[in-house]
């Protein structure tokens, strides 16, 4: 209990630094951020318009606490280019990259679970070795480049066995259920293929180590096969290190599609994010920030607390594990 | 048990090699190169060097030099891997990105280097409040991923270097510091730090003589792991229009430049992936190799230059 109280104080207090820095790093901008987000042609009347009407006239610490004050109430403030709310826009990119990111994780557990178990089991060298080039190259691979290549195996028009779209989202989004389906295929494979690779490295890495440890002598000398003994207990006592790995994973997934969303011309967050620090759409861009650092401190929260439930060898600890010698 | 013997003996030498810094540098190639990854990894990075060296002299062809009657042209004897859609020739182009990906490798393992290192050293300190704060500080800031840190700091910068060298060395830093932690309070609750210490040792000199040393190992592998992840983020980041400013030649220029006609020219594409592929495969062995090569626990031929020192010291 005393743990969670002490990571939930971390929470605030790295909540506050990540809100500073956000707002500090917009703030320091050469220039204002009214005549930048008026345009290089705008009259100066328009700029003095912005500016009032941003409050940004007004000192900078009262600035941060309406922007604050704003944001507790679940006002995310408005686009100034499209004129939506912020809350809308996130919405609806979310309805894309959220079913992307699902989908393509279970892909990778799919891919890496699996893969990294036989690589703990194999016992020739040879096959070893295959598992261990395999997870090299898998984590190797540019996920531009790798999603360019399954592009030119399945696209359609470019591809050899041109099947799937390559590029683009339905335009009534959701409403097309089999266009908007098809059109996640490709890009959740080239998540699912690189995010899979690095789990098979973490599931190979956890398990060996446990494989060579007393757990597995014990469950061996009471009867059971290497394969049952790592399969059975070795993967249940890593798999409160796994399911931390897959959680921060996942986290990570919202911005890591980003170059994937964009290649695959799918309006989702990262992509959105992109489109709007080029726009210069700064309101928005400040708050969507601050929510996507807020979603990551949420999600490392969550895994810490669910790593030490999950785990009573970490029960008795304090808040700092101690080496074990 | 005789293993544990010779771990305590060539930690007590460490610091006192007869070999200099270039006679165990020798040694760790030489092993490095007897195993077939080492050669690959060696041959590939040494390439890497020799490349980025000779386009600061000379490319097949000029940059600036755009062909406009040969655009999106067949690899031939003029344009080895032909011509983008300006007609700028694609290889002197990879040949020229291979300096600036190497100056950003470069600069981003400095940088998690030394602020890993200073993580490290604040949570083994023994100002236990120091180091409990620090251990919990890393666990938080660890969730923030790279990119979101980049767009951060691309706001105020603009795309450049510095954004990629900052974004990505600042969390490889987290990351190495929480992966050599164990080795390092290790380190620092052991005996000879302990006399260390009873002798007047500095807090400074125990962490360069004592704790660094015991890292090294996890230092290898963690900071060429970043190399490999920071060439890939350079590719995704200038992709997206945050890294290398445009103009600036780089591997992820190139690969972002031949995208944009992909449906048309399917072929250009393959090249600076390959490029790219290769390097960070290179890079993610050469750390396993290196750590096997360096540490006197797993390589003999550093012990034995240990032993021989010894001897001479004798006589």
């Amino acid at each position: 209990m005393r743990f969670v109280i002490r990571r939930l104080l971390l929470f605030v207090v790295a909540l506050f630094g990540i809100s500073v820095v956000v707002f500090a790093a917009l703030r320091i901008l050469p220039g204002d951020v009214a005549s930048i987000m008026a345009g290089i042609n705008a009259p100066a009347s328009r700029v003095a318009q912005l500016r009032e009407q941003l409050g940004l006239n007004r000192p900078l610490v009262a600035q941060y606490f309406d922007w604050m004050g704003a944001l507790v109430t679940g006002d995310f403030g408005t686009s100034i280019l499209t004129g939506r709310s912020v809350t809308a826009l996130i919405g609806a990119r979310a309805s894309i990259t959220f079913p992307l990111i699902i989908v393509g994780l279970l892909i990778a557990m799919l891919i890496g679970l699996p893969l990294g178990c036989a690589a703990v089991l194999a016992r020739s060298p040879r096959v070893r070795m295959a598992f261990h080039v395999l997870a090299i190259i898998g984590g190797s691979v540019p996920a531009l480049w790798g999603g360019l290549l399954l592009i030119l195996l399945f696209g359609k028009g470019v591809g050899l066995v041109g099947i799937l779209p390559s590029q683009g989202f339905p335009l009534d989004g959701w409403g097309e259920p089999v266009g908007a389906m098809l059109s996640l295929i490709l890009p959740a494979f080239t998540v699912g293929i690189i995010v899979g690779a690095s789990l098979m490295r973490y599931t190979r890495a956890a398990l060996g180590d446990l494989a060579n440890s007393g757990y597995i002598d014990m469950a061996r000398s009471c009867g059971m096969t290497r394969t049952q003994a790592v399969l059975r207990v070795g993967l249940r006592l890593a798999m409160p290190q796994l399911v931390s790995v897959i959680g921060l994973t996942f986290a990570s997934m919202v911005t890591g599609v980003m170059v994937i969303e964009n290649l695959f011309a799918l309006p989702g967050i990262g992509n959105g994010l992109v489109t709007d620090v080029g726009n210069r759409d700064l309101i928005a861009v400040q708050s969507e920030l601050f929510l996507l650092a807020a979603f990551f401190l949420t999600i490392g929260l969550i895994v810490d607390v669910l790593h030490r439930l999950l785990d009573p060898r970490l029960k008795n600890a304090s808040g700092v594990s101690e080496v074990s010698a | 048990m005789s293993n544990n013997t010779q771990i305590t003996v060539s930690h007590n030498d460490g610091g006192r090699l007869r070999y200099g810094f270039a006679g165990r540098a020798a040694i760790v190639l030489k092993t490095m190169w007897r195993r077939g990854e080492g050669k690959f990894t060696l041959i590939v990075l040494a390439l890497w060097l020799v490349v980025a060296l000779i386009s600061l002299i000379w490319t097949p062809q000029s940059l600036w030099a755009t062909d406009g009657y040969h655009v999106w042209a067949k690899p031939s004897a003029s344009h080895w891997l032909g011509t983008d859609g300006t007609g700028a020739d694609v290889f002197s182009w990879l040949m020229a990105g291979s300096r600036t990906n190497l100056l950003i490798v470069v600069l981003t393992v400095a940088f998690s280097a030394l602020w890993g290192l200073l993580l490290v050293s604040a949570m083994v300190a023994r100002a236990s409040a120091l180091a409990s704060a620090s251990v919990v500080v890393i666990d938080a800031l660890i969730s923030i991923p790279t990119v979101l840190l980049a767009l951060i700091l691309a706001v105020p910068l603009g795309a450049s270097i510095t954004v990629i060298v900052i974004a990505c060395g600042f969390g490889y830093g987290l990351n190495l510091a929480r992966v050599a932690r164990p080795s390092a309070l290790l380190a620092a609750r052991s005996s000879y730090v302990e006399s260390a210490l009873a002798n007047g040792a500095s807090g400074w000199r125990i962490l360069v003589s004592h704790i660094i040393p015991n890292i090294v190992p996890v230092l290898a592998v963690q900071l060429s792991l970043s190399a490999g992840t920071a060439v890939l983020a350079e590719s995704g980041l200038t992709y997206l229009g945050i890294g290398v400013p445009s103009g600036m030649p780089s591997w992820g220029h190139s690969l972002a430049t031949s995208v944009k006609l992909i449906n048309v020219f399917p072929l250009t594409v393959l090249w600076p992936g390959l490029v790219v592929t290769v390097v960070v495969v290179a890079l993610n062995i050469f750390g396993d190799v290196l750590r096997d090569a360096i540490d006197p626990v797993t390589n003999p031929a550093l012990r034995q230059t240990a032993a021989s020192a010894e001897k001479e010291d004798e006589r």
